[in-house]
């Protein structure tokens, strides 16, 4: 095969290079050395497609995926902003449809245990903050969980024709999902007031437990996206289990000390993290650090290696996005 | 492959044995996909060219090379389905091939579908800023463009409007703005010439040739050959997921009007029946000395040689054939009453000649629709289409108003007043 990239030592009369941003895609990783030190490019900017994984060179793989994020940030900061902005435009209530959901639940549970539906154990604090809290908690981690793949199938035009740093998607997600949880997370303050909680100085580290559930949240949701796009069974099921893998999250009621149940708090990746975050906001002390620790430190590799999965899956599913 | 050009330029694109593979059965696509990504992920991405076939799958691309240097406008034709925007996606690094590399230097700017992105509530400046870092470009250098890009989209007037209150064409000459002045070093356009009224569609030629002239090269994919002579400098012409043809633009335009019409043969062949009591037998293109050609230049004299073949008498036949071509359909139709000709066939049938001189038609491929009637309306025989293909190979025409342009080659003369 005759290669004759040759130098370019301009960009004609006169113009500026505007952008120098190698857009590489799912297999990026292939930025061919050989053929980048035979061309001896001045902008240095060769890009190459064929048909090996780039999970060959993961170094490189991953180094692609950081370098996307910093590419993609000013990116994703506009369609944050766009979404933001279009998404309350045209309500009469606005912001107010982010505080429903948690509000309505607690309202629901608060009444069923009134009636003595169920009992939720000693919380330690008024059960309604206790449920309102855990309530906000599980929207953001279900939010996340579910973020990736709402995030495809609301972008499929944009991912299916246009080739940017995908991964500008993600931190727009993400970043509306943090949205909304502060946004939520505002109606803890009327609700220590009215129920009289106390704060303690744990309120300080709530925010790394959340962040830990809301990534968990966002990776696991992540690995599942490349299925999720291709079967719309995957999407239908989740919808159909949310409400039992609520039941079993310890939002309603305090956590089960005993074996079996106690098995929950570590098999369910919302536990751990949820009653972490919980404690610390509302009660000072937690007996769940050990377990919660593990999952916000396990959750760095994890979504790396969803990070990875999202990036090599995308170029299959393009393909099967516009057929 | 065309490596003669000046080697002094640089190789901005280069394709090289490049194959996709598709599935068209939705239920295996979906499965072979998670087998993709599987295979993806384990690293195991295997090459697929030649007969590596799984069932249900076909070479959407098959064995493509070719290079684009700087400064080059390639026009990507071919029929529905040839493979020509999945070669404009695996450029664009949107899907990968299966086998065989691209290489591209440089910045690539893509415009597969003008608008892709725009919020319909935001105004259309918001927008630009959307679009143009959805492109890649950093808010600084929209800034810097932001005037350009509004007075080139002659939006002045509504550049603060949210975008749902435009029309289509307002939105589409607000995305090619964006887009045509990012100045990317490859620029990648799918079906994005016809867009626009006239003057704005002149004004996109005007500004596409002014970016080739700078340097930047062009690959396009369109079916709207007749504007391709404004920008296009070369043709790479796609049949069934082969290149055909990879040359001059000429040629290969009418290497694509004569497969849209060998594709319509297929199908009106498929359609004919037997049994006719009298048909359109064999036809065939002749030159002035009655031996069979298939190109001629404008202005030469055509022969078509038509068999009518009969089971039974045809009293008072009548002959009607029309001057076709695929892109722009009918030109001319004559008819053997016009001039006052009457002749019946006997079994098994005898030969009529047409001769057109002068023949007034410019480069393109053309063909007959030829049809047998009775001497009554409702007396009808045959129809026969797409037959006596023939192109008309010269002389060369130019589209930027420095010759002769257009289908057919006009008798004129100047005179200037005054």
């Amino acid at each position: 095969m005759e290669t004759e990239f040759e130098k370019s030592k301009s960009y004609g009369k006169g113009e500026q290079p505007l952008v120098v941003a190698r857009r590489s895609p799912g297999e990026s990783g292939d930025v061919n050395s050989d053929v980048a030190e035979e061309i001896g490019h001045s902008l240095g900017e060769v890009t190459v497609y064929s048909a090996q994984s780039s999970i060959r060179n993961p170094v490189q793989l991953v180094q692609d995926i950081f370098s996307d994020f910093w590419q993609g940030r000013e990116l994703a900061w506009r369609l944050f902003l766009r979404n933001i902005r279009g998404l309350y435009r045209q309500t009469l209530l606005g912001l107010f449809w982010a505080f429903l959901p948690p509000i309505a639940n607690t309202a629901i549970w608060i009444f069923l245990r009134q009636a003595n539906v169920f009992s939720m154990g000693d919380t330690q604090v008024d059960g309604t903050v206790y449920i309102l809290t855990g309530m906000i908690l599980w929207q953001a981690f279900i939010d996340a969980f579910q973020m990736p793949l709402a995030m495809l199938n609301k972008n499929r035009n944009l991912i299916s024709k246009l080739n940017f740093p995908r991964e500008s998607l993600i931190l727009v997600g993400f970043g509306e999902v943090l949205f909304d949880l502060l946004i939520r997370l505002l109606l803890l303050v009327p609700a220590f007031l009215i129920f009289q909680v106390p704060l303690h100085t744990s309120i300080l580290y709530a925010p790394i437990a959340i962040l830990g559930l809301v990534l968990i949240g966002a990776a696991l949701g992540l690995l599942l996206m490349p299925i999720g796009s291709l079967y719309q069974d995957v999407g239908r099921f989740i919808s159909m289990v949310l409400p039992f893998w609520m039941i079993i999250t310890p939002i309603i009621y305090v956590p089960l000390t005993t074996y079996p149940g106690s098995l929950l708090n570590w098999i369910n990746p919302a536990s751990p993290l949820l009653l972490l975050a919980r404690d610390w906001l509302l009660l000072g002390t937690t007996t769940h650090f050990a377990v919660g620790m593990v999952f916000a430190v396990a959750a760095i590799p994890i979504s790396l290696i969803a990070l990875v999965v999202y990036r090599v899956s995308l170029p299959v599913l393009i393909e099967r996005m516009t057929a | 492959m065309n490596l003669s050009r000046s080697s002094s330029s640089d190789l901005i694109l280069d394709v090289d044995h490049v194959w996709k593979v598709y599935c068209r059965n939705l239920k295996r696509a979906m499965w072979y996909g998670l087998k993709d990504v599987g295979r993806e992920i384990i690293g195991g991405g295997r090459d697929r060219s030649h007969h590596n076939l799984r069932l249900g799958e076909f070479f959407a691309v098959k064995d493509a090379s070719f290079q684009v240097r700087r400064g080059e406008c390639l026009a990507m034709i071919g029929p529905n389905g040839a493979g020509k925007s999945t070669m404009l996606k695996m450029i664009n690094g949107l899907i990968k091939p299966n086998s065989g590399s691209i290489k591209i230097s440089g910045q690539i700017g893509a415009l597969i579908e003008l608008g892709t992105g725009f919020n319909p509530i935001l105004s259309g400046q918001e927008n630009i800023y959307i679009n143009g870092a959805v492109l890649g470009m950093r808010k600084r250098e929209v800034d810097g463009l932001m005037e350009k890009i509004v007075e080139f989209a002659e939006l002045g007037h509504v550049i603060n409007d949210p975008i749902k209150t435009y029309s289509s064409g307002m939105r589409v000459r607000l995305g090619f703005s964006i887009a045509a002045n990012l100045r990317p070093e490859l620029l990648l356009m799918d079906e994005v010439l016809a867009v626009g009224d006239v003057g704005f569609r002149m004004k996109c030629f005007t500004h596409l040739n002014e970016l080739v002239k700078q340097g930047v090269s062009i690959v396009l994919v369109t079916h709207a050959v007749g504007m391709l002579q404004r920008v296009a400098t070369r043709s790479v012409v796609f049949g069934q997921g082969k290149i055909v043809h990879d040359g001059d633009l000429e040629t290969g335009c009418t290497i694509y009007e004569e497969m849209l019409g060998a594709s319509d043969r297929v199908r009106a062949k498929n359609k004919e029946e037997s049994g006719r009591i009298g048909e359109i037998g064999s036809v065939e293109v002749c030159n002035e000395g009655m031996e069979p050609q298939a190109e001629f230049e404008t202005g030469e004299t055509i022969r078509l040689r038509i068999q009518i073949n009969a089971r039974e008498e045809i009293k008072d036949a009548r002959l009607i054939v029309a001057l076709c071509s695929p892109v722009h359909g009918v030109l001319g139709s004559v008819s053997t009453p016009y001039q006052g000709i009457q002749f019946d066939v006997d079994p098994p049938g005898r030969v009529i000649t047409l001769e057109i001189p002068k023949i007034p038609f410019l480069i393109g491929a053309y063909h007959f629709n030829i049809s047998l009637f009775g001497r009554e309306k409702v007396d009808f025989y045959h129809r026969s289409s797409l037959r006596g293909v023939f192109r008309i190979v010269g002389p060369p025409t130019d589209a930027d108003g420095y010759g002769i342009n257009g289908i057919t080659k006009l008798q004129h003369s100047w005179k200037i007043n005054g």
